[in-house]
């Protein structure tokens, strides 16, 4: 399955058209859309696969699929250490504008991996999403930073990519591989999330108590694994578990 | 800069993004550029370094295509008959088209990392209206110097012979030493690529080699690539960089700035 059967129209959106967004549509007009926010970072490349096999999956469904970036990140203009939480949450406001208004969709559905997830979920705190899929969303925003230092710091260190290992000073401002601005910093160290009730939430590293919605992954998908660091990921189930999802909410 | 997000190919299965310059006064004069994929990363790039790059090179005047190749990133598949590299071929030649049809451009610079490189010299050594490429990690062979550059210095120090051992059986058993999935590509032999460089040489294409410290497996100094292509190193159309210190595919910001400016003056220098 590929272009052949399923035509994904790019395009740049949003203030300035600064925003890149990737939209797919099936054959008859849809009553559902969904929104996949992706996460940050290198997380983002390394879901990439997943989430275009997502959105193929969801368009067979009968669904129109929007894929976009925040600013700073992906296609989208600006530079990485440009990229804020409160910015993402303004970009994913955006692109549900413009998916709802291409679409004229009844329902807007919305789901968001890991960075993705969070910021899914402060979108939708500001304007309520019909439903959301999160899957393993950061909602402890310091632990989340102190975990993003110390791969850092590791990956630095790390001889069997560098010659010789590389300085603090040589790494400072990123996080593995990408650049950060102090506001990013700042609104991660405040951030602490909950996941609403009737949010479907996929656990793939074993964090969340089983219960209603909360569904674990068989397989760890292994995004704080640094020998994995530029492997994608893939998931088979996740899909399977998100079509399965679909269906009850149809 | 502007960027112009676009579906294109001979069987509109082609996603990219078209970088120019906002003055469009002689860019089409200046050859066109062309990002290719670094293994199945989509077009940001590892560590969105395309990005970076094509943006800092619409900047200097030039305009500048990434892509995804088919079956890689967004890109669809086709039916087409042929091989993976007439694929390729046919996909570069589509980019082509889209910056003749948006820039002008008539004439083009190939650029790639890894099999990037790969796929860049295979076209290069194909279509004359490229008129320049940049491998980066790209083919080079281990020679004799590889060799004694390589062990001479672990054998006079014992100390790192045992630490090297010692590194190596700490990391069997760990999950790096698990086979990842991933394909091999055969290079071709030297003769080959020798042959396929002295002609692109001959025609005048100017060609530029970067090795990063993720090559040092199979290039571990400048002087190698003389051993290793002989009179190539001394052609005014070849230009050699290393950058020793950078892991393969330039995690840090400051590497892949070092790494965009290196390009970025190259480019200046020579169209």
């Amino acid at each position: 399955m590929s272009g052949e059967l399923l035509k994904e129209i790019p395009g740049y959106f949003g203030p300035q058209g600064s925003l890149f967004g990737l939209m797919a549509e099936p054959a008859y007009p849809p009553s559902t859309a969904v929104l996949l926010c992706p996460p940050l970072g290198q997380d983002l490349i390394r879901s990439h696969r997943l989430y275009r096999q997502l959105a193929h999956m969801l368009v067979r469904r009968g669904l129109a699929v929007m894929r976009f970036d925040y600013y700073g990140s992906g296609d989208s203009f600006g530079d990485a250490d440009q990229t804020t939480l409160a910015r993402c949450v303004e970009d994913t406001l955006n692109a549900a504008g413009e998916l709802r208004q291409r679409t004229r969709c009844r329902r807007l559905l919305a789901f968001g991996a890991r960075l993705g997830g969070s910021i899914a979920l402060q979108a939708h705190a500001r304007q309520p999403f019909d439903a959301l899929m999160l899957c393993d969303p950061i909602l402890d925003g310091p632990a989340h930073r102190a975990q993003l230092e110390a791969l850092h710091a590791e990956m630095l260190a790390d001889t069997r990519r560098f010659v010789r290992p590389r300085t603090a000073a040589e790494g400072a401002g990123q996080w593995l591989g990408f650049p950060h601005g102090e506001q990013l910093e700042d609104e991660l160290a405040v951030m602490l999330l909950s996941v609403p009730p009737a949010a479907l939430l996929l656990d793939s590293a074993d964090t969340f108590p089983r219960a209603g919605n909360i569904v674990a992954l068989d397989e760890p998908l292994g995004w704080d694994d640094l020998d994995r660091l530029e492997v994608a990921i893939q998931s088979h189930e996740l899909i399977a578990r998100v079509q399965r999802h679909m269906e009850t909410l149809q | 800069m502007t960027g112009l997000a676009c579906r294109f190919g001979r069987h509109d299965h082609l996603i990219g993004v078209l970088s120019t310059p906002e003055s469009h006064d002689d860019t089409a004069l200046r050859p066109g550029v062309i990002l290719l994929n670094a293994g199945l990363v989509h077009r940001i790039g590892p560590f969105r370094m395309t990005v970076e790059l094509a943006r800092l090179l619409a900047g200097r005047g030039y305009a500048a295509i990434r892509f995804d190749l088919s079956t890689i990133g967004d890109s669809g598949g086709t039916a087409d008959a042929g091989s993976r590299e007439d694929q390729v071929l046919a996909d570069v030649q589509d980019a082509m088209a889209v910056l003749q049809q948006h820039a002008g451009c008539s004439h083009f610079v190939l650029m790639g990392l890894c099999s990037g490189a790969q796929n860049a010299h295979h076209v290069a050594s194909i279509d004359p209206r490229v008129v320049g490429a940049v491998f980066m990690d790209g083919y080079a062979y281990r020679t004799r110097g590889f060799y004694l550059r390589h062990y001479l210095p672990r054998l006079l120090h014992p100390g790192r012979v045992a630490r090297a051992a010692w590194r190596r059986l700490r990391r069997i058993g760990r999950r790096d030493d698990v086979d990842l999935p991933g394909f091999a590509v055969e290079w071709p032999s030297r003769q080959q690529v020798i042959s396929e460089l002295t002609g692109m040489a001959q025609q005048g294409r100017k060609l530029c080699f970067i090795f990063s410290g993720g090559a040092l497996g199979y290039f571990n100094h400048p002087r190698q690539f003389g051993e290793c292509f002989g009179s190539l190193a001394a052609d005014p159309n070849v230009q050699v960089r290393t950058f020793p210190e950078a892991d393969h595919t330039f995690i840090l910001a400051g590497d892949r700035a070092r790494l965009r400016e290196a390009i970025a003056d190259w480019m200046q220098q020579s169209f």
